[in-house]
């Protein structure tokens, strides 16, 4: 089989899984309502503080989101028994890596879709010209997350108190990535074009360049045993 | 070769005491509260050393599967992470008089408290996972993507305290680079940075000991 | 300004305590170790000693005193 096959195979075989048991999307959007619902009582009222959190507070609906799916990305092998089927598997791991990635990054942007949706109706936020600009910056972004959280996802999937250390693993790495798509979104929605977000879209490029290739050079690596 | 390097590192903390107090001045507008710099400074520079030693001994142990480059990189992890943790305490220490604040979230305080936060996960890592080869492996993929992350660090924290919105606390003792200040200064970071080589080679001692003990 | 010599004593203090606990942490986890290589050597011992005394045949091991130690100068002893 070759290279790309299987990595599609394993995004495809991920995708269907959730398609049909929908576990871990009811849970993200579950959560997501209720980021939402804390939000509005909190801030619903004062519409100036709510337009200068809101970049915040969206991104951390995103990466809370992130944390919960990328957690649970090797639950299906695990709780199943098909850990040592993904060790056995021939050829380059890193096929495995990248449809994990593929998989991980579909589910994360749906939900980022209808999150962001759900605050644009329930607060009344006008995207307007921002979208495109914010559609690159969440694309970006998720991707990092993505990235490092498939790879670290798959290190701490077997060991003690993995729901604890997977986030303290990845949040400090991710720092980088979440101030540069806050501050970006924070940009954007106060009306600048894309242009004057450029070093932050640059610095998330090449987080996102840096983060796959290490994974995929190390992901081998990590699935030895 | 250890008990010597252990002499040496006290020898040099001993004169390194001896010059922030004896031979450094009393800083003009801070007061004698500025000497905390002769500590706090080595033990941040001290820890760079060691987050440097353990990006490259985790490559190497990546590239050779060499358990003598995983002891590197565990105990200097170790080390890197006490002193970045000394330093920040000394800094905040010193921050309480002069700034008036315990922490402020200016760009380099920011910055190291990533590093701290991120090697602390390391050494967690370290210690969840029981199998000694895959945590060594496991180990050197963190310590290398933390190294990688580094600059993107850096650069994102930088720019977010920088761009639109000027530095708003100076920070404190930025020396003039008179003799008395700098001697004092480098005397102590030798010191740290020998004390940190003492306690590495101790510390990979004991680990190889350990694994023998185990085999 | 004040000098504030509470600060300097603290951070100095703070320093010299976590360094010193930490020395402490090392000196005592290879007295461990040691404690734990010498228990091995001695079973080992044991364990060779043993059929020795039923059999009639010599072993060809010399005898030893004490904790068997390999060469002094291969391995670098812990406590020096």
């Amino acid at each position: 089989m070759s290279y790309a096959r299987r990595a599609l195979t394993v995004a495809w075989k991920d995708l269907a899984v959730e398609r049909r048991s929908k576990e871990t999307l009811n849970a993200l959007v579950f959560f997501s309502l209720l980021l939402l619902f804390v939000f509005q009582f909190t801030l619903g009222g004062d519409r100036e503080r709510l337009a200068a959190v809101l970049p915040g507070v969206l991104w951390l609906g995103f990466v809370l989101s992130a944390l919960l799916a990328l957690g649970r990305t090797f639950l299906v092998e695990r709780e199943h028994d098909c850990w040592e089927g993904l060790l056995l598997a021939p050829g380059d791991k890193s096929a495995i890596y990248l449809g994990k990635l593929a998989g991980n990054l579909a589910l994360m942007l749906v939900v980022e879709g209808l999150v962001l949706g759900l605050f644009v109706v329930f607060f009344d936020i006008d995207l307007g010209r921002a979208l495109p600009g914010l559609l690159v910056v969440v694309l970006l972004g998720t991707l990092g997350l993505a990235a490092v959280g498939t790879l670290f996802a798959a290190m701490t999937a077997n060991v003690r108190a993995r729901e604890l250390l997977f986030p303290v693993l990845l949040l400090p790495v991710q720092v980088p990535v979440l101030l540069a798509t806050v501050k970006a979104t924070e940009a954007l929605l106060l009306g600048e074009p894309l242009g004057a977000v450029a070093h932050w879209v640059k610095l998330l490029l090449a987080a996102d360049v840096v983060y796959v290739v290490v994974s995929v050079l190390t992901f081998d690596v990590v699935l030895e045993g | 070769m250890v008990k010597t390097l252990g002499w040496v590192a006290a020898g040099a903390l001993a004169a390194g005491l001896v010059m922030a107090f004896g031979v450094a001045p009393r800083e003009v507008t801070q007061g004698n509260v500025q000497r905390i710099m002769y500590v706090h400074v080595p033990l941040i520079l001290a820890s760079y050393v060691a987050f440097v030693v353990l990006a490259l001994a985790s490559l190497v142990y990546l590239i050779r599967r060499d358990a003598g480059a995983d002891r590197l990189a565990h105990a200097s992890g170790e080390v890197g992470v006490m002193f970045v943790g000394l330093g920040i305490a000394t800094g905040s220490i010193w921050g309480k008089p002069t700034w008036g604040a315990w922490w402020t979230w200016d760009a380099r305080l920011t910055s190291v408290a990533i590093l701290f936060v991120m090697y602390l996960g390391y050494l967690l890592l370290r210690g969840t996972i029981d199998d000694p080869e895959r945590a060594a492996r496991y180990c050197a993929v963190l310590g290398i993507v933390a190294a990688l992350d580094i600059p993107l660090v850096h650069f994102s924290v930088y720019w977010w305290r920088t761009l639109h919105q000027p530095p708003s606390l100076m920070k404190p003792g930025g020396f003039t680079g008179s003799a008395s200040i700098l001697w004092p200064l480098l005397i102590n970071l030798l010191a740290f940075v020998v004390l940190y080589a003492y306690f590495v080679a101790r510390r990979v001692r004991l680990l190889r000991a350990e694994a023998e003990a185990a085999a | 300004m004040p000098d504030n010599w509470g600060f300097v004593a603290a951070a100095y203090g703070l320093t010299a305590a976590v360094l010193l606990i930490y020395w402490r942490r090392l000196a005592k986890k290879e007295r461990e170790v040691e404690r734990l290589t010498a228990g091995r050597s001695r079973e080992r011992l044991t364990a060779e000693r043993g059929p020795e005394r039923l059999t009639t045949e010599r072993s060809r091991e010399p005898s030893r005193t004490g904790h068997p130690r390999p060469d002094p100068d291969s391995r670098p002893p812990l406590q020096q």
